[in-house]
């Protein structure tokens, strides 16, 4: 097998180790595409003309892309052979934890290595702080959640560790005493959201979360719940005020006030697990030689990951403290989430450094990935919504949310607030109080899944709003209507929107679909067949980009016109190497014939430096350090939040604007022989591509390839790499090129000049997000509508999706087959949530290590409308509206779509998740 | 005590034990146990004791191992909780399933323990006439006696079928995370002998 | 122990020494080396694991690899995903999988591309009519599980390429 080039960057952390951080770039045997860049030189690329993914001929012919595929041997200068690492995990949280019962591991089974709490002490390892909590529970200790890992075994060969999983599998291998209860954890946080809005649209708030900041009580009760009471003693400002102003919205929510409909309601959801179908692996391996630990691991979070580890490693003592950590990152074979700040890679790293010099091979069976794997939160919602009765406008909306976050507090106090901050949907609600506390728990933990709690929010909203429409009466389109924020109104935080709202072209057309105007003869018509027909509707907006994004990407373009593409955001199954090539296209007129993402290396030239917290920095503190022309927030982010298109291709799309600008361009303006006095020497914005070519009113198309060539001759530029960050808006910077400066909406940047190397441009001046964005729950959003026509069959209560329709928009759609990809997937994913997927929470969950997908049932193609699914993706508002964000959005009204019609076949509204037949049946009966 | 009643007990038992709350194993209850033929010695009347033994087996009868390929529809049931066998899978049309489904791609000829999948060399469903899903003894027993629905078979062909083929015997030794029948093969078969030779009663209902 | 001789995508391995509780997924993947073969559940009910199973008479089968001794395999010939493709040309139905943007991850595909030839070789030898397509296609696919695209794509894919050769594959 022949290796292929690696690229290093080296940085130095805090703790003195250096992280270097590089592609997987191991070859195949021969008949196999390499996989360092997809699709590579000289092979088939079916993005070329959007016939495919730049991915596609790798995932068809089976080739090595998953960190589960790699094995030591499959990578070049590893020891070829694997050994293989058990994570055991507790199954209890109510015991004291006494030890494992090592004796039924001997002779063939005997683990080569055991590293317990008692290990990791004596190495002086440190848990970073987003995963407080032991990494091992200690020996007489009551495990913190179940599922809790207590030790790593180490297998040298592969027969022992298959031998001994087989003897571990009954639970009991792990010991446990006394019956103390379960561990009594803080909150992980508490917040609450209040909003008055002023007299008028355009008057400023009286009050709203973006002014005065977010406020938490000062005083938990000894439930560890919070004491939300404005009264309490002690409790001080900025809480008070907010309360204040929370206890008068609710005490005008009055049900004997006859002219509001009040409408007083808990909705439910359950705890679910992502499913992506790679259960979590890594591989690991601790060179004694140079001191270098190398990993090979499948994350949203690569930076995250190597920085986590170093941490983790970063004050052990010799020789468990590496010199340098080389992480290697993959492609991933689904997330959703589930894999942004996992815990799992600390492990990896563990095993390796436990078992010098040997490659170790850490992977959960499906039963331990249910254990063990991030889960979606189970919410509990009380609301009440206030509705003129007059009018049908929405008055006021309270809510009071616990979240049950299990057992590490991972992405809970973020899940808990954007949760929050999706409360009141679509809707322009002038007075709105939401409580928010994600509690700990013994169940599993929670994180990040698709839709971040706005699911789980949103779900029960939809399902109140089709119950007030019902009780006014008006239509349930038209009561939508009513009520939707409009494009400049304010959001419950307090700011605008600054992107496209397009709720009333959503609803129009949720309203003119033939599924909604057929409602009631379709109902008819089945009457009495036994079946029982219901027609639901539902209506959202998601939020996309978290508040702390980050763009990396590297454009260049060789003298023969192929351009090749680095980025910095992960492939999991997003399709976001298709995605840059499609986007970096509109400004260089070609399709990249190699790009390669989940690269964070690759920007060496940028020379990024940060330091700080982009959530809860002042905004002097960040005055200050921009000062430093190398400076940014943030360097690089996990790929989550439905950001792959507008943000995982921000900086390539700069950096190709670069090479268009400044290399391109001024090659068009040679070949046409445009002198630069010419007034059309600054049309850039006027020329066009079509089919490869440069085109310009009057004047002769250019080829790219012959563009390429003159550029490279001529050493203008033709490579760029730039970093951008978003706090809610683009961070802005300007370059100088010769006489002129550059305006991007980047705050890096580094060019190259024909075939020369990179060099950094410093930024003459720049302007970051202002800090106080942190207070915006979000600024961009983009809407998805929903109708389900559901057939319940009276016996057996079963239900069948008949027809469905979806309709949605995301500015410009880079790869339109990917986002309707996603769109039907997202559809599944919402039909498996609503009636398939459940875990109860502790005892008799998949923290008990026995679950596997036989128990939960997730959609299969026979659970869907494979042939009456609908998807209709609105154009973008204008030609340039850039791409938003939709890969959640798309999962979420189908859930209250189908609540909404269960209430309309059967009469009967479900008030929590999953409904099943025997539910059903019940409610029929 | 109705069969209703025991079967659930008979199942919730069975489940909590392996519901793997603190990962203690299955034990070992009085309902896991077989009464020998003898123990029903002091029923003097001979129906009557017939029908009392035939209950006693009862006890395999409606056990989960027994009741999971004796469904009442075309799709078996799994685990002690006997929900639904998922992957989805049907009889079809010879009871070993489906065209591209066949019982045998997954159900070997032996169990395969490190992948928990059940295994016999005739794996398949009973025929719809043998379904004893959701059934009371009685009608189990009038069904079990009738030729017309038990294969053609005299009953003291069930001595054989139940004492001695080893696809019901697998029922005793299931494997990991399944609670085996009540009793052993042998037991159960000496009792199908007793109730055959004391006149196979059924109860009347 | 069994000495296992199998053929793998026409290709007669060496007979090999495996343990009798060593599964065929295992063996593919870290024997072999053969990760095309994906490993999703370990309970037959995803199908990630799939693989062709030939037998003598022609026909084929689908089978899981994760709940199945690889000594049961002795004596068969099998065909994995690495096999689909001939001397760098791509399959009929790989091509309509990248043509119709059938899969996102890429994780349950192989399993999906051996269900769908097996599939296809048996129309070809008992066609259906037009109107039973679909419902064969879901027939046929339904054991496989996805989480990313809802399947709709994977079922364009197959029936387009059916439909591109009416003659050998309906009635």
């Amino acid at each position: 097998m022949r290796p292929s080039r690696r690229e290093f960057v080296k940085w130095v952390t805090a703790s003195g180790i250096a992280l270097s951080l590089s592609r997987l770039g191991a070859a195949e045997p021969s008949g196999f595409p390499a996989r360092a860049n997809l699709p590579g030189r000289g092979n088939f690329n079916p993005a070329a003309n959007g016939a495919g993914r730049i991915d596609g001929v790798a995932k068809v012919t089976g080739a090595k892309l998953y960190t589960s595929d790699f094995r030591a041997a499959d990578l070049p200068g590893w020891p070829s052979a694997t050994s293989h690492a058990i994570l055991v995990r507790a199954p209890d949280a109510t015991h004291v934890y006494l030890g494992m019962d090592l004796a039924r591991l001997d002779g063939a089974t005997k683990p080569s290595v055991v590293v317990t709490a008692e290990n990791l002490a004596k190495i002086g390892t440190r848990v970073p702080e987003f995963y407080t909590g032991d990494l091992f529970c200690p020996v007489g200790k009551t495990p913190l959640y179940m599922g809790q890992p207590v030790a790593l075994l180490i297998f040298e060969q592969f027969d022992a560790f298959d031998a001994a999983r087989l003897a571990l599998r009954d639970g009991t291998f792990v010991k446990f005493g006394e019956e103390t209860g379960p561990v009594a954890v803080d909150n992980y946080t508490s917040l609450r959201f209040t909003r008055v809005a002023g007299p008028t649209p355009d008057s400023a708030d009286v009050y709203s979360p973006v002014q005065a900041g977010w406020v938490s009580p000062g005083r938990i009760q000894n439930t560890a719940l919070p004491v939300w009471s404005s009264f309490a003693k002690e409790t001080q400002a900025p809480y008070g005020k907010a309360a204040v102003y929370g206890e008068q919205i609710r005490a005008e929510l009055d049900p004997k006030n006859p002219s509001l409909l009040m409408l007083d309601r808990t909705f439910e959801t359950q705890s679910v697990d992502p499913v992506f179908l790679e259960p979590e692996c890594g591989l690991g391996w601790y060179n004694k030689k140079n001191e270098g630990l190398e990993l090979v691991l499948g994350v949203q979070s690569p930076y995250e990951a190597a920085e986590s580890i170093a941490f983790l490693l970063g004050q052990a003592r010799a020789p468990f403290k590496p010199a340098r950590i080389n992480t290697q990152f993959t492609y991933l074979g689904g997330a959703f989430g589930g894999r942004d700040h996992t815990p799992f890679v600390l492990y990896v790293a563990l095993a390796a450094m436990f078992f010098p010099g040997k490659p170790v091979r850490l992977a959960h069976d499906r039963y331990q990935q249910f254990q063990g794997g991030i889960k979606r939160h189970a919410i509990k919602m009380h609301s009440r919504i206030g509705v003129d009765r007059a009018t049908g406008k929405i008055l006021a909306f309270a809510a009071d949310h616990v979240l049950d976050g299990g057992g590490l507090a991972n992405y809970s106090p973020t899940v808990a607030t954007v949760a929050a901050a999706a409360s009141i949907g679509i809707y322009d609600v002038p007075k709105v109080d939401v409580t928010t506390v994600a509690v700990h728990t013994r169940g599993v933990t929670a994180g990040s899944m698709r839709g971040y709690g706005t699911l789980q929010t949103m779900t029960a909203l939809e399902v109140l709003i089709d119950e007030a429409a019902a009780a006014l009466p008006l239509n349930p389109i038209e009561f939508r209507r009513r009520n939707a924020l409009k494009q400049n109104g304010r959001t419950m935080m307090g700011n605008r929107y600054i992107v496209s709202v397009r709720t009333p072209e959503i609803l129009d057309k949720l309203e003119m679909h033939p599924i909604w105007r057929q409602r009631a003869e379709e109902k008819a018509r089945l009457q009495h067949s036994g079946v029982l027909v219901g027609t639901g509707v539902a209506c959202v907006g998601k939020d996309y980009g978290s508040g702390g994004d980050c763009s990396l990407g590297r454009v260049e373009l060789g003298a023969d016109g192929k351009i090749s593409i680095h980025g910095d955001h992960v492939e999991m199954g997003n399709g976001v190497g298709t995605a840059l090539a499609n986007r970096v296209a509109l400004h260089l007129g070609g399709v990249a014939d190699e790009v390669s993402v989940s690269r964070i290396d690759s920007y060496d030239a940028l020379g990024l430096v940060t330091s700080g917290d982009s959530y809860a920095m002042d905004q002097k503190t960040q005055d200050a350090l921009e000062k430093n022309p190398r400076w940014v927030p943030a360097i690089s982010a996990p790929t989550s939040a439905s950001i792959g298109a507008h943000v995982g291709t921000h900086a390539s799309a700069e950096a190709a604007k670069v090479i268009f600008r400044y290399g391109l361009w001024p090659a068009a303006l040679e070949l046409w022989r445009i002198p630069s006095s010419d007034i059309r020497a600054k049309d850039f914005a006027k020329a066009s591509w079509k089919d490869g070519q440069l085109t310009l009113p009057g004047l002769p198309p250019l080829a790219l390839p012959v563009l390429a060539a003159a550029a490279h001759a001529r050493n203008l530029v033709t490579g760029a790499i730039a970093h951008g960050f978003s706090r809610w808006a683009w961070s802005r910077a300007r370059f100088r090129f010769g006489g002129e400066q550059f305006r991007g909406e980047i705050d890096a940047l580094a060019v190259r000049r024909g075939g020369g190397k990179f060099d950094r441009l410093d930024r003459v001046s720049v302007l970051f997000p202002p800090t106080n964005n942190n207070r915006i729950g979000t600024s961009y959003t983009s809407m998805c509508g929903t109708l389900v026509r559901v057939e319940i069959e009276r016996k057996t209560g079963a239900l069948r999706i008949a027809k469905a329709y979806s309709v949605f928009e995301c500015g410009q759609p880079l790869v339109p087959e990917v986002v309707r990809g996603q769109a039907q997937g997202g559809f599944a994913m919402g039909v498996g949530y609503a009636l398939l997927e459940h875990l109860p929470p502790y005892e008799g969950g998949p923290g008990n290590g026995q679950w596997n997908l036989g128990q939960y049932l997730v959609a299969r193609g026979s659970d869907l409308p494979l042939r009456d699914l609908e998807i209709e993706m609105l154009p973008p508002l204008t030609p340039d509206e850039p791409p938003k964000g939709m890969a959640e959005v798309v999962m979420i009204p189908v859930v209250p779509a189908i609540l909404n019609a269960i209430f309309d076949a059967t009469g009967r509204r479900f008030q929590s998740l999953p409904v099943t037949p025997a539910m059903l049946k019940g409610a029929i009966a | 005590m109705r069969t209703e009643t025991r079967f659930k007990i008979l199942v919730s038992a069975a489940a909590l034990a392996l519901s793997g709350l603190t990962g203690y194993a299955a034990s070992q209850t009085p309902e896991h146990t077989l009464a020998s033929p003898d123990s029903f010695a002091s029923i003097s009347d001979t129906e009557a004791r017939s029908a009392a033994i035939f209950t006693e087996l009862g006890k395999v009868l409606t056990h989960p191992r027994c009741t999971n390929c004796h469904p009442a529809g075309d799709r078996p049931r799994q685990t002690d909780a006997s929900r639904l066998h998922q992957p989805p899978v049907t009889r079809g049309a010879d009871g070993h399933g489906s065209e591209t489904m066949r019982c045998s791609i997954c159900h070997g000829n032996a169990t395969f323990e490190p992948g928990r999948m059940p295994g016999h060399p005739e794996w398949h469903l009973a025929p719809r006439e043998m379904a004893w899903e959701g059934k009371t003894i009685a009608e189990i027993c009038a069904q079990i006696s009738d030729p017309a629905r038990n294969g053609g078979r005299k009953v003291e062909d069930l001595i054989h079928h139940i004492g001695e083929d080893t696809l019901v015997g697998w029922a005793w030794h299931p494997g990991f995370g399944r609670s085996p029948a009540p009793g052993t093969q042998k037991e159960a078969g000496a009792l199908v002998e007793a109730w055959v030779k004391t006149g196979a009663a059924c109860r009347a209902k | 122990m069994t000495r296992l001789a199998i053929t793998i995508n026409g290709r007669a391995l060496p007979p090999t020494e495996v343990r009798d509780d060593l599964s065929m997924n295992d063996f593919l993947r870290e024997v072999l080396g053969m990760t095309g073969t994906k490993f999703g559940c370990g309970a037959a009910q995803c199908l990630s694991c799939a693989i062709i199973v030939d037998n003598p008479d022609g026909s084929s089968y689908t089978s899981p690899t994760c709940v199945v001794p690889a000594a049961s395999f002795d004596g068969k010939a099998i065909r994995t995903v690495e096999g689909h493709a001939k001397n760098g040309e791509l399959s009929a139905l790989q091509k309509a999988f990248i043509a119709h943007f059938a899969f996102q991850c890429g994780y349950c595909t192989a399993g999906f591309l051996n269900e769908a030839q097996v599939l296809l070789e048996r129309l070809a030898k008992t066609p259906v009519a037009r109107a039973q397509l679909e419902q064969s296609i879901a027939d046929a696919l339904d054991g496989h599980i996805c989480r990313c695209t809802g399947y709709i794509k994977y079922h364009e894919a197959v029936r387009d390429v059916i439909l591109a050769d009416p003659k050998r594959y309906l009635a």
